[in-house]
């Protein structure tokens, strides 16, 4: 069965997001051969060519008056989507995809299926999975309208790499939508302080919420120490708490680390945390739920309370020096 | 100024998740709180009293009757009144039949500003704002980190965070709805008179009409996907293998 598929690229200045690849090999799993790509800016047309270069897919450079403003992508794509017929509309589940796929499902009278991590197939129907409770159970969804939207998670698939016989097209449109009740002002990088460079360490000790208090830290930093080249990270909410730096924060929205050990104390493996450190080389979790999600991602897994634990561990690695 | 905040109960992130053989999401049946995005969505919106005259701040959940408890909690946090779409039944509501239950009752109430949290905790859809917004008629604007009146009373200076730490800015006129993301403000503690204003003051309660769906879904546990080795023992002897093991990779 055919299945008509947009794509929606998602950019950065001046080249194509990853992520957008990674949608291109979602869609050629589900119909390789009906996709196309648009991508939307005030100055897209390289991207456009590096895009059709990559996949050989066609895309539509759709030229806009003003940077991204929701408002702005909703009123260009619910005009020029439904021309094109499609069965699925692929987005990706970053800031900016969920900013505005949601809004756009509306506007074609349909609904969105947001943060898919995998989808499964049968002749009829498409499933697409997403998690729920912050990983610990998963929710299948078969979309009943048609075209639906669906924004994927970042880092769920790999990136389209097949070498394609020749670039796809590029057909360019010149939008004149104009900005009503959201005005672009720009952009803004809050102050980063002198970086540990959290990226750079080879072990990573990591607090989440599940520390319980600021006084806890001390237990993560006394780790920490004990390593070579360490440092210390933690989930979004202690630095939202003001345990931690922002600067300190692992994640989709933090800092994204590969180190050689991970250790996870008192996190329950959100996807938006698991994003910024699921390429690590060793995990290590640590968690009184054994449900916790951050023991899928873990090598090695420790049902315990953390205050209780840690300093027993500490105590074992002295014993070995 | 009239500020609507939509408030979400959410399981515990520790309690046990229970899913039915027929893959229906039934649990917990005890330990809620309110989602922790909508806390920072109720100081945003008494924030704003804080610096605007004359704001007015309601609270709405929809959901069974236990959503009360967050909608009395919202009272006890600042809001000025609370309101309540009664669903009759437990169970899992999408977040397009939530934005079309919150629509029936905010259309034509003369908001000038909604307040809704980036994403509920359990099941993090990060799309009832922007479908409620779209519904509305409204603009919308997710991943809120700062949001500020400009001098003309009527639009705000909004920041929304992307992926890194970047922000990108905007002009929002209003009336709109807005997602706020977690640090945008400090929630504070309820105060006394709060307190006990939210124990006194009824609720407005409205019975919500039946909304058709439009997907299937079903739900599963997840501990099936991949799990690493579990290190058993006791606490004692749990420490002693993680020494074991991160000399075993030359770590230590
Ligand atoms: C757009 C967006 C971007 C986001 N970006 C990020 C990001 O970059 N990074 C990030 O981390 N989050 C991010 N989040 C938030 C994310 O969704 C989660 O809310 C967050 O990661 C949860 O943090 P946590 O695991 O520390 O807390 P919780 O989810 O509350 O988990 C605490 C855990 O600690 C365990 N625990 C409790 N007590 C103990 C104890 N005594 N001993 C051992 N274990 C214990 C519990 O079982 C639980 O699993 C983002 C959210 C959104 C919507
Ligand atoms: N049942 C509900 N009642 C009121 N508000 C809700 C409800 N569900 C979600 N919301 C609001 O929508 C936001 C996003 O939720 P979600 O789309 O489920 O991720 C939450 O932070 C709440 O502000």
């Amino acid at each position: 069965m055919d299945k008509h598929i947009v794509i929606i690229a998602e950019t950065g200045a001046t080249a194509a997001l990853p992520v957008t690849y990674e949608l291109v090999t979602l869609a050629a799993a589900i119909d390789p051969d009906h996709i196309e790509i648009i991508v939307l800016g005030t100055d897209c047309g390289d991207i456009a060519h590096e895009i059709a270069g990559r996949t050989g897919l066609s895309v539509t450079a759709v030229s806009t008056s003003v940077e991204y403003t929701p408002e702005l992508w909703k009123d260009i794509l619910s005009r020029i989507i439904p021309g094109r017929g499609p069965d699925l509309i692929v987005i990706a589940h970053t800031a900016c995809g969920q900013d505005f796929a949601p809004g756009l499902a509306v506007r074609l009278g349909t609904s969105c299926i947001t943060a898919v991590e995998s989808f499964s197939r049968t002749a009829a129907e498409l499933t697409f999975t997403r998690a729920i409770l912050n990983g610990k159970a998963h929710m299948d969804i078969v979309p009943d309208l048609s075209p639906c939207v669906v924004t994927v998670l970042p880092g769920a698939f790999e990136a389209y790499s097949a070498a394609p016989r020749a670039p796809g097209s590029i057909e360019f449109i010149q939008s004149d939508a104009k900005p009503c009740k959201i005005m672009p002002s720009g952009m803004s990088h809050p102050e980063e302080e002198d970086a540990i460079p959290l990226n750079e360490a080879e072990v990573v000790v990591s607090a989440g919420r599940g520390i319980g208090g600021p006084e806890n830290l001390d237990l993560i930093e006394r780790l920490a120490a004990r390593f070579k080249r360490s440092a210390v990270g933690g989930s979004r909410p202690l630095c939202d708490l003001g345990w931690l730096p922002y600067r300190q924060q692992v994640g989709l929205t933090g800092k994204t680390v590969s180190p050689k050990l991970y250790i996870a104390c008192g996190i329950s493996g959100s996807p938006q945390h698991v994003a910024g450190m699921k390429n690590s080389q060793l995990i290590i979790a640590i968690n009184k739920d054994p449900n916790a999600a951050i023991f899928q991602v873990a090598d090695f897994c420790i049902v315990a309370d953390l205050v209780e634990f840690i300093p027993l561990l500490l105590d074992e690695q002295d014993g070995t020096l | 100024m009239k500020i609507l905040v939509c408030v979400k109960q959410v399981p515990d992130t520790e309690a046990p998740v229970a899913i039915d053989a027929g893959g229906r999401w039934v649990g917990p049946v005890f330990s809620f709180r309110m989602n922790r995005f909508d806390e920072y969505a109720l100081e945003e919106a008494v924030l704003f009293k804080e610096f605007q005259h004359d704001v007015a701040i309601d609270a709405v959940s929809v959901g069974p009757e236990r959503v009360q408890a967050v909608i009395r909690r919202a009272m006890e946090l600042g809001a000025d009144t609370g309101v309540h779409i009664e669903i009759s039944r437990e169970g899992y509501m999408p977040p397009e039949v939530i934005a079309a239950h919150i629509l029936e009752y905010a259309r034509n109430k003369g908001y000038d500003l909604i307040i809704c949290g980036a994403m509920s905790e359990d099941c993090m859809h990060a799309q009832v704002g922007p479908l409620l917004a779209e519904m509305m008629g409204l603009p919308s604007l997710t991943a809120v980190i700062a949001a500020h009146m400009r001098e003309d009373g009527c639009s705000l200076d909004i920041e929304q965070e992307i992926e890194g730490g970047l922000r990108r800015r905007f002009e929002l006129v209003l009336p709109a709805v807005i997602s706020v993301q977690t640090g945008i403000n400090h929630p504070r503690y309820p105060t006394l008179t709060n307190v006990l204003r939210a124990k006194r003051q009824p609720l407005k309660r409205i019975m919500a009409r039946e909304i058709p769906l439009m997907n299937r879904f079903g739900f599963r546990e997840a501990a099936t996907v991949k799990q690493g080795v579990m290190i058993t023992g006791s606490m004692r002897e749990q420490a002693r293998e993680v020494v074991r093991i991160l000399h075993e990779h030359a770590i230590l």
